[in-house]
């Protein structure tokens, strides 16, 4: 037998009818907050009729403050649109959904509204009008909808209850007798909090996308820090390293007297491996590794470097490092000849430049000084006239240092000029 | 070399045959120098710099599990060598790291020589002017170093550095001496390009890199570029072996 349940007034909390539901059994089906389609199969010895099974029901939603009517059939159907109508308790003996369901008006079916409207210009009111017309005729202008339409009518089951999963709360506590001072005794502790809480989401086939860790101190307070690696994981070993090196960086302020770990869990992945192409990092060690690194990272200044679209020189952003599959084709690809590289000085250095016949003679900037030997410029650029705008003249020069210090061609730098400020500097060594 | 084939009969042929011919599929497979790899393979072979005159130089490349250096005067051609490496382990699939005290680093160089930059784990140097980049930042790339040749993840990790002479020798000698033992069995590459001679450990190569002069485009004046910038190359304990290259300009 199954039970529908309804509240037609606003619920206190979004789940309440599904936790009462879930008083009575597990398998509970909802997909919406309200009604909810219970699977009254064995209660039989607890209530021993259904009416005293309904008033359960109904006694247990009245304590809750919630509003609810209930209705008892043998199709889920039945009980579903009957709980929706009709106020109170309802139970339909078997064999008799359709007669129950035959008097309700049509839109108590909740079909979508076009549809609706088309069965109410076919002049039909009632659910028993509709159950009346001939399934085939009904095939013939809706498809395999139209069989499905009479046989809901009809107050008949199609398909099978999915009871809707339990809430899944991945957390662990450990109160401590003796608070701990330090991270060294906060990583033995943290294994034990962190191992059971990675074996329950291996034995749910999970693993954690992110983790909460709150530390409860002595004086009363909180301390909590949320980490969120680039992939999720359900080592616990990976998490306590990644737990210890984040607590390096942000101390709790006072001794721990508990230590709570939460889980957001994730599907595990699943990957299919090629015998040629490159692995990819395992994405615990790569976190892991990132964790290590996090003074760098941290800054912003640790990351995969990316080219933007700009004609501005010398831009470039950095985002983090999260290598995916090589692209295929791309080993074959030949490597271009060996270029020249420019070793860039961050912010250029201001230079005083000595120019004669409108070509740089002589540069002069901190650490870099000579005569110029050989020079190739200029070259002009220009361009964001509509935000920051810069102007510049390059000049590729190779100098030759001061007498003691000489090369077999001193060094070549890039300097420019700055059109809009009218100075030079020097951007970067040419190596 | 022997080419293995499967036998006629693939329809079924006996275990004991079909396991022979897939070995010999294998062995041809390691025998023919120029085919890809197998997996895991690859991470036993030195890193090529890409460069061929300085991959017999090298006798491949790079070793793993080795430290090694570049070094040469400004303009010799350390970083261009530099980018070559980078741009041939990460084409070839494989992750690199730079470690970049100074911040020194220019991507688009790097991607001009084909380096696939989602590949490079870049850890930028505090911004500071060099003379103010102390002993506690090389000591910090230093770490870095470790932390990443430790991680196994990287085929190779390289530390920049070229311009920090001075602050250079005030680390410890035992730095080098820390970072060939932690790298000593690892599937990495470390190498170290710098102004002049470092460290280079027991099975490490050193290449010291000299200017040999730049070509130009023609004649002083408006339309004239540079061509490219010569260097000669040496290797080896003693500096005996040599080659000449030529990078090409930007």
């Amino acid at each position: 037998m199954f039970g529908g349940l309804h509240s037609p007034r606003p619920l206190p909390e979004e789940g309440a009818l599904l936790a009462l539901a879930r008083e009575f059994t597990p398998r509970v089906e909802a997909t919406a907050p309200t009604p909810v389609l219970l699977d009254l199969s064995g209660l039989g010895r607890l209530w021993p009729t259904p009416h005293e099974l309904g008033r359960a029901l109904l006694d247990a939603a009245t304590s809750r403050a919630i509003e609810a009517q209930a209705a008892l059939a043998f199709t889920r159907g039945a009980a579903l649109v009957l709980a929706r109508a009709c106020p109170g308790l309802t139970v339909v003996p078997a064999g008799r959904e359709a007669a129950a369901l035959a008097p309700l008006p049509l839109v108590r079916l909740g079909l979508p509204a076009e549809r609706q409207e088309l069965l109410h210009r076919w002049g039909l009111r009632t659910i028993g009008d509709l159950a009346r017309l001939p399934p085939v005729a009904l095939a013939e202008r809706f498809g395999p909808d139209g069989p499905r339409l009479a046989r809901l009518a009809r107050g008949e089951d199609e398909g099978l209850l999915v009871p809707a999963p339990l809430p899944e709360r991945f957390e662990t506590t450990l109160e401590l007798d003796w608070p701990v001072d330090g991270l060294e005794p906060l990583a033995f502790l943290l294994s034990r909090v962190l191992e059971p809480l990675c074996a329950t989401l291996a034995a749910r086939g999970r693993k954690a996308a992110s983790l909460a860790i709150e530390l409860g101190l002595v004086d009363g307070t909180a301390h909590a820090r949320v980490l969120q690696p680039a992939a999720p994981s359900g080592e616990a070993r990976t998490w306590r390293t990644l737990v210890l090196l984040d607590l390096e960086a942000h101390p709790p302020r006072d001794a721990i007297a508990r230590v709570t770990a939460r889980a957001e869990p994730t599907p595990a992945r699943a990957a299919q491996f090629s015998l040629l192409d490159p692995a990819l990092p395992s994405p615990e060690r790569l976190a892991e590794t990132m964790a290590r690194l996090h003074a760098w990272t941290s800054a912003g200044r640790g990351g995969s470097p990316q080219l933007v679209d700009t004609h501005r020189p010398g831009a470039f952003a950095v985002s983090t490092f999260a290598p995916g599959p090589l692209p295929g084709g791309r080993r074959e690809e030949p490597l271009p000849a060996p270029r020249v590289a420019l070793r860039a000085f961050r912010p250029p250095r201001l230079a005083h430049v000595v120019l004669r016949g409108g070509s740089p003679s002589f540069v002069s900037a901190p650490g870099v000084h000579g005569a110029v030997a050989a020079s190739a410029g200029p070259w002009r650029a220009s361009g964001d006239w509509w935000d920051v705008a810069w102007s510049r003249e390059e000049w590729d020069v190779a100098l030759v240092l001061p007498p003691g210090r000489a090369t077999a061609t001193g060094g070549l730098y890039r300097i420019f000029l700055d059109r809009l400020r009218e100075e030079w500097f020097v951007e970067g060594e040419l190596d | 070399m022997s080419t293995a084939s499967l036998p006629s009969d693939t329809l079924a042929p006996p275990p004991a045959e079909r396991k022979r011919a897939l070995e010999d599929l294998l062995r041809a497979r390691r025998l023919q120098a120029d085919g890809p790899p197998l997996r895991g393979e690859e991470r036993r072979r030195p890193i090529p710099t890409g460069i061929g005159e300085l991959d017999v130089l090298l006798d491949g490349g790079f070793p793993r599990g080795h430290l090694s250096e570049i070094h040469g005067p400004v303009s010799s051609g350390r970083t261009g060598v530099l980018h070559a490496l980078l741009a041939g382990a990460t084409r070839a699939g494989a992750l690199a790291a730079l470690v970049d005290p100074l911040d020194r680093f220019d991507p688009g160089s790097a991607a001009a020589a084909g380096a696939d930059l989602s590949r490079l784990l870049w850890l930028r140097g505090p911004r500071c002017a060099p003379e103010e980049a102390g002993e506690k930042t090389l000591a910090d790339a230093t770490a870095a170093v470790a932390t990443l040749a430790g991680s196994l993840l990287f085929d190779v990790v390289t530390l920049d550095l070229a311009g920090a002479d001075r602050e250079r020798r005030r680390l410890p000698a035992t730095t080098w001496l820390r970072l060939q033992r932690l790298v000593e069995g690892a599937p990495t590459a470390v190498v170290l390009v710098a102004d002049g001679h470092v460290a280079c450990g027991p099975g490490g190569k050193a290449l010291a890199l000299e200017p040999a002069g730049l070509r130009w485009s023609g004649p002083p004046g408006p339309a004239r570029l540079l061509a490219a910038l010569a260097a000669r190359a040496r290797a080896g304990r003693h500096g005996l072996r040599s080659a000449d290259l030529s990078l090409a300009a930007l």
